[in-house]
């Protein structure tokens, strides 16, 4: 079992050093990400002028669609992760897709507390089979087989080929998920969709602001997931089980 | 061409170690008329509408039948090292996967076609004309199945968790299939093609399409030491 793609990262880990250029990208995303979230939340709060037909509630608005589009943007990082790596070899390819998986569902996870939340006033439930709903449903689904997966294969290079092979496979399953759901969903002629079609200027800057406030926190979190992920790789060159 | 001939092979070598053990089709048809009885208690499956349920119950039951079988069939090769002798036969890894997936979608397929009429004569459904829609849903919609099920199963074998990781794979990917293939059954229960079906039909055979590709890309990376 000893291959080359497990000698790989112990250089590229010690050309890296312990600090370096990725720590202090680290302490750079953490500083933007604690300066743009209580903007984005004052934003929220204050500049965004209350919904005339949904009231407060709208405003959750700008954490969930935010936490959406970083929840898809982690997963399609786990896809390409897992295409370099099934075709370099190099552990740290693997390393960023697990990381970027394990962000991903905790974002997708928002997601799905913060959309129930706003639904229940809105649509008067908390939960309905609707495409975009199902959709995200099912990618934290697989994303958290993908978890599991990993947490049952104890050969480091037997993981990555297997999560890999996990990571593009769930990847592309995602646009099939979507159309089975809407045209499934169309046979149930309710139509409770809510499209921010004309956004006033307000909204789309305060969303604006949450996309990029939410950016800098997936860049953290995803930098912080793939230094333990760096450590652990050393700890298992050098045969400590985990 | 070159991958058909040795995967018949392995389809045929798994074809005769079960006309002799006949493992798979007595557990595997057992098991799934156990679950399509029990089912068919547990739910109201009479009445208008019954169509729908009927199709839901009946997939249920298909997709444990394709899990266990497809579990067993991994786990035969992984006894006396006999997947590592198919994988260092000259055989190419495309092959090994296919010929495992022609003898999971064959027992599989084998076992729905007998328990489809016990199920139509059980929950008293007349398709009359849908059941040519019938057969060609259950054929789709398990080749979806196994088609990423034996692909997830050269991983399950191999894992701490063996069989009970196989489900946790195979299920949330494989919903879209299962999905189409409970709404073509349905139109086969109601006895014949509803407006939707030509596009769930599609749908289906896309997802076999595009998965079939992407598991003849990626086995040998699972299979690989």
């Amino acid at each position: 079992m000893k291959t080359d793609a497990l000698q790989q990262p112990v250089g590229e880990l010690r050309a890296d050093g312990a600090g370096g250029s990725e720590g202090s990208r680290r302490r750079l995303w953490a500083i933007l990400t604690l300066v743009s979230l209580p903007v984005l939340l004052g934003m929220a709060f204050l500049y965004a002028p209350e919904d005339a037909n949904q009231g407060a509630a709208q405003r959750i608005f700008y954490i969930h669609v935010p936490s959406a589009w970083i929840g898809f943007l982690a997963f399609f990082v786990v896809f390409v992760g897992s295409i370099a790596f099934l075709a370099t070899g190099k552990r740290s390819w693997d390393d960023l897709a697990s990381s970027s998986a394990e962000v991903g569902v905790i974002f997708t996870t928002a997601v799905l507390v913060t959309g129930p939340l706003w639904g229940r006033p809105v649509w008067g439930v908390y939960w309905t089979w609707d495409p975009r709903l199902t959709s995200f449903l099912m990618l934290w689904l697989i994303y958290l087989s993908y978890i599991v997966l990993r947490g049952y294969v104890p050969e480091p290079t037997r993981r990555a080929k297997y999560s890999a092979v996990l990571g593009i496979v769930g990847f592309l399953d995602v646009p099939i998920v979507y159309l089975s759901a809407r045209w499934w969903r169309s046979e149930h002629p309710t139509q409770f969709v809510v499209e921010g079609g004309d956004l006033p200027s307000q909204m789309l800057v305060t969303l604006i602001v949450g996309v990029v406030a939410f950016t800098f926190l997936f860049l953290y979190l995803l930098s912080v997931r793939r230094s333990v992920a760096r450590l652990r790789a050393q700890r298992e060159l050098e045969g400590v089980s985990r | 061409m070159s991958w058909l001939a040795p995967a018949f092979t392995i389809a045929g070598k798994d074809l005769r170690l079960e006309l002799k053990t006949r493992d798979v089709v007595a557990s595997v048809g057992l098991f799934v008329l156990l679950v399509v009885v029990t089912a068919s208690f547990a739910f109201p499956t009479g009445g208008a509408g019954r169509e729908g349920v009927a199709a839901g119950v009946l997939w249920m039951a298909f997709l444990f039948a394709a899990l266990l079988g497809m579990g067993r069939s991994m786990a035969i090769e992984k006894e006396d090292a006999c997947l590592e002798g198919l994988l260092v036969s000259p055989a190419p890894r495309e092959a090994v996967f296919l010929g495992k997936l022609f003898s999971n979608l064959g027992f599989t397929f084998a076992v729905e076609l007998v328990i489809l009429p016990v199920f139509i004569v059980l929950l008293q459904l007349h398709p009359a004309g849908g059941t040519v829609l019938l057969i060609l849903g259950a054929f789709l919609g398990t080749l979806g199945l196994v088609t990423v099920g034996t692909l997830f199963s050269a991983m399950a074998v191999n894992t701490r968790g063996r069989e009970a990781i196989l489900p946790l794979l195979v299920m949330p990917v494989s919903v879209p299939a299962m999905v189409a293939a409970v709404k073509v059954t349905e139109a086969g229960f109601a006895g014949g093609a509803a407006e939707s079906t030509t596009a769930w039909l599609l749908l289906l055979l896309g997802y076999d399409a595009l998965f079939l590709l992407v598991a003849l890309a990626t086995f040998h990376y699972v299979t690989e030491e």
